[in-house]
């Protein structure tokens, strides 16, 4: 880790004391914050504003036992990339949107509400952007449980349905 | 005022790709806007998940046709991030090198399109001339013309022999000379500066607030580059510059496009000199389990990818994030307020980039609805019949 990377820990570290937070680096350039759900949004406003971070993107990830969102950062004065990981249980699926903070969250949240089904609350603009207005409510295609083409022995009843409306004139 | 709503799209009015843009307009000014894009979402994420490592650039090269090279490059520095591997520096130039000469055909084929909008059809002509000995150069080098798979986790797939870089000189030799003419026309040229100059302007705020990247943020005078910033491949090896302009206009980021040019010709050609015979690959035999996050810095602004492995050939989640996701959604800041003549030039301005196919969408009035619907013909005419105004006022 070099000096530079080590100052941003411990600055990061220090301004997010209050939310229990554990902050790691791995290799020279990147930093991973775990923060707790509830304080996920104050931690992002934190990262945006006062250290001037860049929202380059955010990945929403179904592990076994909750859905992660991963908020990366880029500080572009020192080319360090800083990964905000936060998450939801499965039932609930909810979380405080960042995009209330600037428009730069916007397309990002709705895209992992599409594709996972995390829902944002408050979320300034919350209408589909990936899927296709006919496709079903409640089926999230990047969730663990959603068949795979690769273990998909037949065509789900919902796509049999979606092909049989392009195909009727 | 009577408000109409403006629909362009989802054939997309500028390159022939898909995207929907509802602009809201009273009289010629437009008033509101809104973007939908995702006509035909390929899922490569969740393919990439089914694919091995070795497999993978293969299918990323193929997000885009103009910028192959980035988003391997993205991923290649994901990998390597992941599994802690050096690359070889011969691999660093050779990587350095595609890279540049990729942007150089790339914007030289949106100032092409650029001069197309505002009814300039020989910069049009010009600047695709000039771009094709670059792409014949790829053909030669590395057997295709846009998609060179050249990048794997390590370096290099394949070397370039240290007898064919005359080649490469040549044609940076070839190409120079146009685009220093062209970047003069542009900078010189009263008609454009009133044309290109103070339309579809992105604040230093709106940019940040946006999260936009690459000249188009640039063009705003954000000074962000992450060649620079975080420099990849050989580019903490040569000097070179960042361009920046602060005016956010269309004018600027066309000089900030034109400037790079420029500098990608001189930065390709410093890594010629330098670049020395040696390994151009390391070899990777273990992917550990954990993360990785890459990116790289493609004409139209920063490729992000991250992948999570649980030590297995195959990563358990990979994400995307391509330039336009996020210039994009800024359209609707520059858009409002101008006239509907410029609102094709302020979205060419970003350099959009969606590289996907399409749906079919029909616009047709609701029964006994009485509407005007504006196609890319009219809105194309509109564009040229401003620049000839200008012209003649000039």
């Amino acid at each position: 880790m070099d000096a530079t990377c080590k100052q941003w820990v411990q600055d990061l570290e220090k301004r997010l004391e209050s939310f229990r937070v554990s902050v790691v680096a791995r290799g020279s350039r990147r930093i991973y914050v775990d923060v707790a759900p509830q304080y996920s949004r104050e931690a992002n406003r934190i990262l945006f504003e006062e250290f001037e971070g860049r929202l380059a993107t955010a990945t929403g990830m179904d592990t076994p036992l909750r859905i992660e969102v991963l908020y990366h950062y880029c500080l572009d004065t020192d080319g360090i990339v800083v990964t905000l990981r936060t998450w939801t249980d499965k039932d609930q699926c909810e979380l405080d949107s960042v995009a209330t903070l600037f428009e730069g969250a916007n397309f990002i949240e709705r895209e992992i509400h599409d594709l996972l089904g995390v829902r944002f609350r408050h979320h300034p603009d919350p209408r589909r952007l990936i899927l296709a207005d006919n496709w079903p409510e409640g089926v999230y295609p990047l969730r663990r449980d959603f068949a795979t083409r690769r273990d998909r022995t037949e065509t789900p009843e919902f796509l049999r349905e979606l092909t049989r409306e392009v195909t009727t004139p | 005022m009577k408000r109409t709503i403006v629909p362009i799209g989802p054939f997309h009015p500028i390159q022939e790709e898909p995207e929907f843009f509802q602009l809201t307009v009273e009289g010629e000014t437009v008033v509101d806007a809104d973007v939908r894009l995702s006509y035909n979402h390929r899922g490569i994420e969740r393919l990439c998940q089914d694919l091995t490592y070795d497999q993978i650039p293969f299918l990323l090269a193929r997000i885009c046709g103009i910028c192959s090279a980035s988003h391997p490059m993205a991923f290649c520095q994901a990998g390597e991030d992941l599994i802690g591997v050096e690359v070889p520096p011969r691999g660093q130039f050779l990587r350095t090198i595609i890279c540049e000469l990729e942007r150089i055909h790339s914007h030289l084929l949106w100032v092409g399109l650029a001069g197309h909008f505002i009814g300039y059809n020989t910069v049009f002509m010009w600047a695709w001339k000039y771009r094709e000995p670059i792409l014949e150069l790829f053909e030669q080098l590395l057997g295709n013309r846009n998609h060179y798979e050249n990048f794997c986790i390590g370096g290099c797939r394949r070397d370039i022999p240290q007898d064919k870089l005359p080649l490469i000189s040549k044609a940076l030799d070839d190409v120079e000379g146009p685009v220093e003419m062209l970047t003069k026309a542009v900078l010189d040229d009263p008609v454009l500066k009133v044309r290109l100059g103070g339309i579809g302007i992105l604040t230093v705020e709106q940019a940040r607030r946006y999260c936009t990247t690459g000249p188009t943020a640039r063009g705003s005078g954000v000074n962000i580059d992450v060649r620079h910033d975080e420099p990849y491949a050989a580019y903490d090896q040569i000097d070179w510059q960042v361009h920046v302009q602060p005016a956010g206009d269309v004018l600027a980021k066309a000089v900030v496009r034109l400037l790079e040019t420029m500098e990608s010709i001189q930065i390709a050609r410093a890594c010629i000199e330098r670049i020395e015979p040696g390994a151009f690959r390391a070899e990777v035999r273990e992917v550990p389990e954990g993360e990785g996050i890459g990116h790289a810095e493609a004409p139209r602004g920063e490729t992000f990818h991250y992948v999570c492995s649980d030590g297995t050939n195959y990563p358990i989640r990979y994400k995307v994030r391509a330039p336009t996701y996020v210039n994009l959604p800024s359209f609707r800041a520059s858009v409002i307020g101008q006239e509907l003549a410029d609102a094709m030039l302020t979205v060419a301005a970003m350099d959009p980039c969606y590289s996907c196919t399409e749906r079919m969408a029909v616009v047709r009035p609701r029964r006994g609805e009485q509407r005007e619907i504006i196609d890319q013909k009219t809105l194309l005419k509109m564009s040229w019949d401003k620049t000839e105004r200008i012209r003649r006022n000039v």
